[in-house]
């Protein structure tokens, strides 16, 4: 019998009854993890001596779940997936995995990501690529590949992730799962090692809307530790979950997904697209409206180089703190400067360091304008847009990548002449901080893609009730990864 | 020519106190020319210069200074779990005066 493979609400249904033990659950998940890790290279740490724990009635108490090595979790390995904090172990927990300790969830490892979140490929982790277990040639995305990986694998229900471009919501499609982003703020970020902090975002990645609800429910609160949150105690998204969405209205954005945008597209996309009209279909069945509006170009294709300035500035100030001296494994050198730069050289990916130079370039004194500050005022003129969308229409649906999860051997962390807004528009969502949800749409060559639903700040219920509704009317809830290829 | 070249890049990657390979430094440079071009489509909007930076995802942040309250700090025993080298409860780190 196994359990892993099913959603909170029925686990905890059984550990209620007395079906199945705590102890029972801890073990199948920690024995996936070693399979899984054999296969896919999802986990940097497998916690082997994870014990159960006591059944409450939060539905999140004695279930096992995963946490992405960007958490802090106190007397426990959290690299960041970097050979710079290799033997890092920290003293306190992040405040989400507090929160979720509270709740009595058992942490049974942590996951891979690209090297501090910033990547999207999960090819830069420390410890090796993590395989998407729909198809091993192919990449899970990023960086919550570890998380997405093992979800969508059945090791447990839930793992947590971060999302500062599209770090949830794009690793989700390509595993076939559901990937959340709440507001910004919802979650704090206090113990989350800081990519880019005007960006980044705490959230889940399940197997259901519900499992999301319930799991981001668990993480949330004010944290007097991080100033960014904000009071969302009469926020209840479980409690609230409806499919009742008649008469909301959803649009989508011309320039990003019509087909007569790529006369060139090869079958994945043109399959990935037909599939999206397909659910846009559902969801006028559902009741809802869904209508096409345009956005200016100019704007979509300047915003892969808003994302990399702003996130690349605010990577490389935020990162000076890795020098091998407070943090991490000390070098060699003849003096402190020696020493911290064999630190960087040798310990930073070269992704990494790319970054760190195009941040560093962007906010000199002389190109501060140039770059930065246009970068940001971009940012306010697509944000700005946006929320013009959201004052006519409850959310804005579009399909999640260009098709199903990449081969390794493309690589999609450059700015490419070639970028397709196809692949970026997610980054919005981190621009204004507003609440965005991946989930499975179908499948394109037998294997998985996703659709996302993005809605205004504090419109979390919203956006969770539309997904809800949708995922209701497709095969996808709880799924599990079928190797294909 | 292009305004980027290889020991820009260089002097940029030594003031960060990272070393690069030559591979690295081309990645970077091949970056900074997309990059640059973007940001002259940017500057071609109409009155970009008159738009205020965003800075923030969120605009309407609620600045609250906490109570002074005195707090348990970390314990030291703790906190010397993560270092290599220390004496007591001195942690020893490089010299950084002459």
């Amino acid at each position: 019998m196994s359990y892993m493979d099913k959603g909170l609400v029925e686990l905890h249904e059984l550990l209620k009854n007395g079906e199945v033990t705590s102890d029972e659950l801890v073990k199948e998940s920690i024995a996936k993890s070693h399979e899984v890790q054999d296969k896919y290279n999802a986990f940097v740490t497998i916690l082997d001596d994870a014990k159960g724990g006591e059944v409450t009635d939060n539905i999140l108490s004695a279930i096992p779940y995963g946490v992405k090595d960007n958490y802090s979790t106190k007397g426990i390995l959290s690299t960041g997936s970097s050979n710079t904090l290799k033997d890092y172990v920290p003293f306190f927990n992040a405040t989400a995995i507090d929160k979720l300790n509270a709740a009595g969830a058992v942490k049974v490892n942590k996951t891979v990501l690209d090297e501090f979140g910033m990547g999207g490929t999960g090819t830069t982790g420390h410890t090796g690529i993590v395989k998407n277990p729909w198809d091993p040639t192919r990449m899970c995305a990023g960086s919550s590949s570890g998380s997405a990986c093992a979800v969508a694998a059945g090791v447990y229900p839930y793992a947590t992730g971060s999302d500062t471009g599209d770090s949830i919501r794009k690793p989700a499609a390509y595993c076939g799962i559901v990937g959340y982003k709440p507001t910004y703020g919802m979650i704090s970020r206090y113990g989350l090692f800081a990519f880019a902090s005007s960006l980044d975002h705490c959230g889940a990645l399940t197997r259901s809307v519900e499992d999301a609800a319930i799991v981001v429910d668990n993480m949330k609160g004010i944290d007097k530790n991080d100033m960014t949150t904000w009071d969302s105690s009469d926020i209840h998204l479980y409690d609230n979950l409806s499919k009742d969405v008649k008469g909301k209205k959803l649009c989508y954005i011309k320039e990003i997904c019509n087909p007569s945008m790529y006369p060139n597209a090869g079958s994945e996309l043109k399959e990935h697209l037909d599939n999206f009209y397909t659910v846009v279909d559902k969801c006028k069945e559902l009741g809802m409206t869904v209508d096409e509006v345009s956005v200016d170009s100019k704007l979509l294709n300047a915003l892969a180089a808003v994302y990399v300035v702003i996130s690349c500035a605010e990577a490389t100030s935020n990162m000076s703190n890795l020098t091998g001296i407070i943090f991490g494994p000390r070098s060699e050198g003849e003096n402190y400067i020696d020493m911290m730069t064999d630190y960087r050289t040798k310990g930073f990916s070269p992704l990494i360091k790319r970054r760190f130079i195009i941040g560093s370039y962007v906010l000199q004194a002389q190109n501060k304008d140039r770059y930065f500050h246009n970068a940001q005022r971009v940012r306010r003129l697509l944000v700005d847009r946006w929320k013009e969308l959201f004052k006519d229409y409850d959310a804005v649906i579009l399909p999640v990548g260009s098709g199903p999860a990449k081969k390794f051997e493309t690589d999609n962390d450059c700015v490419e002449e070639d970028t397709q807004i196809l692949e970026e528009h997610l980054q919005v969502g981190n621009f204004g901080g507003f609440p965005s949800i991946t989930i499975p749409d179908g499948f394109v060559n037998g294997l998985p893609v996703g659709v996302n639903i993005t809605g205004n700040c504090y419109d979390d219920q919203n956006v969770l009730n539309i997904a809800y509704a949708l995922e209701g009317t497709m095969n996808y809830k709880n799924q599990i990864a079928k190797e294909v290829k | 020519m292009s305004k980027f070249t290889k020991e820009m890049v260089n002097d940029y990657a030594e003031k960060l106190l990272i070393g690069l390979t030559e591979e690295e430094n081309k990645m970077v440079l091949d970056e900074f020319e997309v990059i640059d071009k973007h940001i002259d489509s940017i500057n071609e909007l109409p009155n970009i210069s008159s738009v205020e930076p965003m800075t923030h995802c969120l605009d309407d942040f609620v600045y609250e200074l906490r109570e002074d309250e005195e707090e348990d700090s970390v314990p030291i025993d703790e906190l010397l779990q993560n270092c290599d080298d220390y004496v007591g409860s001195e942690v020893r780190v490089p010299k950084v005066v002459g």
